[in-house]
């Protein structure tokens, strides 16, 4: 018996296996080589030091001291302009929710009618995504004028990128036996979908419209910027007029409700998707009662035979989450005064505009134009850099899984919070009111902003990890620090590699926009072309914009593709 | 071992048949013959159980019956109706006829069992609907009535994802009855619970199909579950029928050849390596006599 298990031992010091030689691995090295390279470029091209870091710190310093003591006078202004942020997101967002619904539908591979509705559903929903809101923004503030329309219209339309992106996943990962069930009664196709598959999807529907909410509250604060309404404008007037006292309420104001609001939606969404299968079980004197009331209910709506739900208490919690939506819409409607009788004109002052920017011409400002898409593609990878140096210590001590103190990691997620709470364009004026005009100011701003969002992502996919690798490691006898390195790291660095993939997407879009705050980048020209009514140049920076946002996503897709 | 078939026949020459296959062929994209060149007649009535391996073409077979697949080659005829090449009102019409009971239910989780009910009258009602308020009361009523007879009354406004296997499938079983069938096809209806569910489930199965008149065709692994209650029983092996006799004639080794003859193959892999010698045997079961 030992003999037969020593003979292969012997063979195989002979005859190691070689690791096979994989022809993903030259491309996934060639990718990474050159964003390596790319980094490197983009750092000296902004000619970034540490010195300039540090500096920035400084100079970030002063103008905190200059703001205070602050002024409250213009409060009520602050106010005012933040609820009209708040209703513009609202309205923003559900006209991109009644938008992304057919889309998905018809963008969805299991429920498209036709293969080209698909390629056509599918290219709306990409397209969106490429431009960004402040950009459709200014631009349909040339025709529908200054005020909070055009940035309605430009949240609804941007974010259809998303929300039809994530709609669409929803409707193909539903379960097919409910639908084949259904179809098998003999239903149409139509009946089938409402029946199986609406039910599935509405609770991650109704996440991800909240959860766009939230991004869009963000965004709708600094539409202000390019004249679309919302508390930007404010903010904007202030700190150019170097009222730096002032300002300061109008950027806490946002900055609290961003962060109430966060708080709020974060536990809703909770709840929403949380299925309560899946949760756990904490019968504490409040849910014993309430379980025992809702059995109660059903128990009499049975024994007389109701032919209506009984009012359980998930039932009264949706209603009336679903009511106060409503109502709030409502408010958000009649206080921005949509002009919803008369959109149709409007229709035609967008589309209008949009044709505007054809022919787009791409040789009057080219020497521009080519400048600002380096500026901008270099803050976008050096963002990406610093904002990654920063996401890493904090997205471990985010994961509950990882950190043993629960006080370490509610302070790491604390201040995470407190920084998402000012949205990156914000930051940007700050910041460039600090430091002056350029892309060091814009490059730091977004890196802050990669930073809490990247360590969110870093946490979550770090608490993904499976158990048993770690305890086995463990078992080993490693200490905690080398348990992470071979245990965790491994199983969490493909999801890790794709996520930084997808922020260095998001960030050469965001850095598209940083010049329309003087951040530096493509977005000055950008502005500057729609204040002169060069729209040929506008939809020259567009299609750029759009050709450098594509490209960067597919090689993103790309990559995510080959990490599996 | 032969089994010879002098049953077939006489079953077929009954009356006008209900629901009737000829010569159906079913290849896939990916190039499985699922079915190959089955005749079947089923007249009105009867309790038939479909048995054979996992892959050997009794899902496929089944989803013929209603049209959610179309044959390659070959007519379903479901009644009076050519199913293989109806328009998708005729299949719907057919549809409605035909209740389909899934090994995996085929419930809607987050709805209410109730409302799972009420999703088998879509066929009689128009338009899409959207929760329990959306249906007409009486057919309201209706579907408690039905929930009453697989005795989940209680259950009605509960999560379908709340139940066990067992009731699962009643309420599937309950969604059925609600659209008022004359043919009931169960595919596997047991093979995901235990052995006290599965005789409920089969047991309520067989109750309300008598109770009902309805014509029955289930799908089954275990043959002794199949002999308990059919009056005939149908074997596949390879897409093809390979065992086709009345039930209370039927001896438990004879349906067992069904599966054996796969068994013997696995024994002996120079049989598997040349299939040749399989076709060119005295065909012990092959029942199409040319």
């Amino acid at each position: 018996m030992s003999g037969a298990h020593v003979e292969p031992l012997m063979q195989s010091r002979v005859a190691r296996p070689v690791a096979p030689k994989n022809w993903r691995h030259p491309t996934l090295l060639a990718i990474f080589i050159g964003i390596v390279a790319a980094t490197t470029w983009s750092w000296l091209y902004l000619d970034m030091t540490l010195l300039t870091l540090f500096g920035g710190l400084s100079d970030l310093g002063n103008l905190l001291a200059y703001m205070f003591p602050p002024i409250w006078d213009n409060f009520p202004e602050a106010l005012r302009a933040t609820i009209e942020t708040i209703w513009m997101a609202l309205i923003g967002t559900t006209l991109a929710v009644t938008l992304s619904i057919p889309l998905a539908f018809l963008a969805a591979r299991n429920t498209t009618p036709h293969p080209i509705v698909f390629a056509v559903a599918r290219a709306v929903i990409t397209l969106t995504r490429a431009i960004p809101t402040l950009v459709l923004a200014a631009v349909f503030s040339i025709s529908l004028g200054i005020g909070p329309f055009p940035g309605i219209i430009a949240l609804g339309l941007h974010s259809i990128g998303m929300i039809g992106k994530l709609f669409t996943e929803a409707i193909e990962n539903t379960d097919y036996a409910p639908r084949e069930a259904v179809l098998s009664t003999g239903t149409g196709k139509w009946q089938t979908i409402l029946s199986t598959i609406v039910p599935q999807i509405s609770p991650s529907c109704i996440g991800t419209a909240l959860y766009r909410l939230d991004i869009n509250l963000r965004e709708s604060a600094v539409l202000g910027f390019v004249g679309a309404g919302g508390v930007g404008f404010l903010i904007q007037t202030e700190l150019r007029g170097i009222d730096y006292q002032r300002a300061i309420s109008a950027v806490s104001v946002i900055f609290v409700t961003i962060t109430l609001i966060e708080i709020v939606s974060t536990r809703l969404r909770a709840s929403i998707i949380g299925d309560h299968l899946s949760m756990p079980k904490k019968l504490n004197a409040r849910s014993q009662a309430r379980v025992a009331r809702d059995q109660r209910l059903i128990n009499t709506a049975i024994s007389t035979r109701r032919l209506t739900p009984p009012w359980v208490y998930e039932r009264v919690l949706r209603t009336t989450a679903a009511a106060t939506f409503v109502a709030l819409l409502i408010a958000a409607l009649i206080t921005i005064e949509m002009p919803l009788l008369s959109a149709y004109k409007y229709g035609d002052d967008l589309v209008r505009s949009i044709g505007r920017l054809f022919p787009p011409n791409f040789t009057f400002a080219r020497e521009e134009i080519i400048v600002g898409m380096l500026e901008t593609t270099a803050i976008g990878f050096t963002a990406t850099l610093l904002g990654l140096v920063l996401a890493i210590p904090f997205g471990i001590l985010s994961a509950r899984n990882i950190i043993i103190r629960r006080a370490v990691v509610s302070a790491a997620r604390g201040i995470l919070l407190l920084i998402r709470g000012l949205p990156e364009l914000i930051v940007a004026v700050l910041f460039v009111a600090a430091m002056g005009l350029g892309p060091v100011p814009g490059t730091l701003a977004l890196s802050l902003g990669t930073a809490t969002f990247m360590a969110k992502l870093i946490g979550d996919a770090l608490e993904e990890v499976q158990e048993s690798p770690r305890e086995g490691v463990s078992a080993t006898g490693a200490s905690r620090v080398q348990e992470f390195f071979s245990a965790v790291v491994p199983q969490a660095l493909p999801n890790l590699v794709s996520q930084t993939l997808y922020m260095l997407d998001v960030n050469l879009r965001s850095s598209t926009v940083l010049g329309i705050v003087g951040g530096g980048g493509i977005g000055f020209l950008l502005l500057g072309s729609i204040r002169v009514l060069d729209e040929a140049t506008v939809g020259a920076i567009i299609i750029t914009i759009f050709v450098l946002v594509y490209a960067i996503e597919l090689l993103g897709s790309f990559v995510r593709w080959m990490v599996e | 071992m032969q089994v010879s078939l002098p049953t077939r026949n006489a079953v077929a020459n009954g009356a006008d048949p209900l629901i009737s296959l000829v010569g159906v062929s079913k290849r896939f994209p990916n190039g499985t013959l699922a079915l190959d060149n089955v005749d079947l007649n089923i007249p009105r009535g009867q309790l038939l159980s479909l048995i054979g391996l996992s892959g050997s073409g009794k899902s496929t077979l089944m989803r013929h019956l209603n049209g959610l697949h179309r044959p390659t080659a070959g007519k379903v005829t479901v009644m009076g109706v050519e199913v293989s090449s109806a328009s998708n009102r005729q299949l719907r019409g057919v549809r409605r006829n035909i209740g389909f009971v899934f090994q995996q239910f085929g419930l809607v989780g987050r709805a209410t069992c109730l409302e799972n009910v009420l999703t088998g009258a879509l066929g009689r009602l128009s338009g899409p609907r959207y929760g329990v308020w959306s249906y007409p009361k009486k057919l309201r009523s209706e579907a408690f009535d039905h929930l009453e007879r697989v005795g989940l009354v209680n259950q009605a406004y509960q999560r379908a994802d709340t139940l066990s296997g067992g009731q699962m499938q009643r309420v599937a079983i309950a969604r059925s009855l609600m659209q008022q069938p004359q043919i009931m096809l169960a595919d596997e209806p047991v093979a995901s619970l235990d052995p006290e569910s599965s005789a409920q489930v089969l047991d309520l199965l067989l109750r309300v199909a008598v109770e009902e008149q309805m014509t029955v065709i289930v799908t089954l692994h275990q043959v002794e579950l199949a002999l308990g209650w059919a009056t005939r029983i149908v074997g596949l092996r390879d897409g093809r029928v390979v065992l086709d006799r009345d039930a209370t004639t039927l001896k438990q080794e004879d349906a067992m050849e069904v599966y054996q003859r796969v068994d013997k193959n696995l024994a002996q892999p120079s049989n598997i390596a040349q299939p040749s010698n399989i076709a060119t045997e005295p065909a012990p079961l092959a029942l199409r006599e040319k």
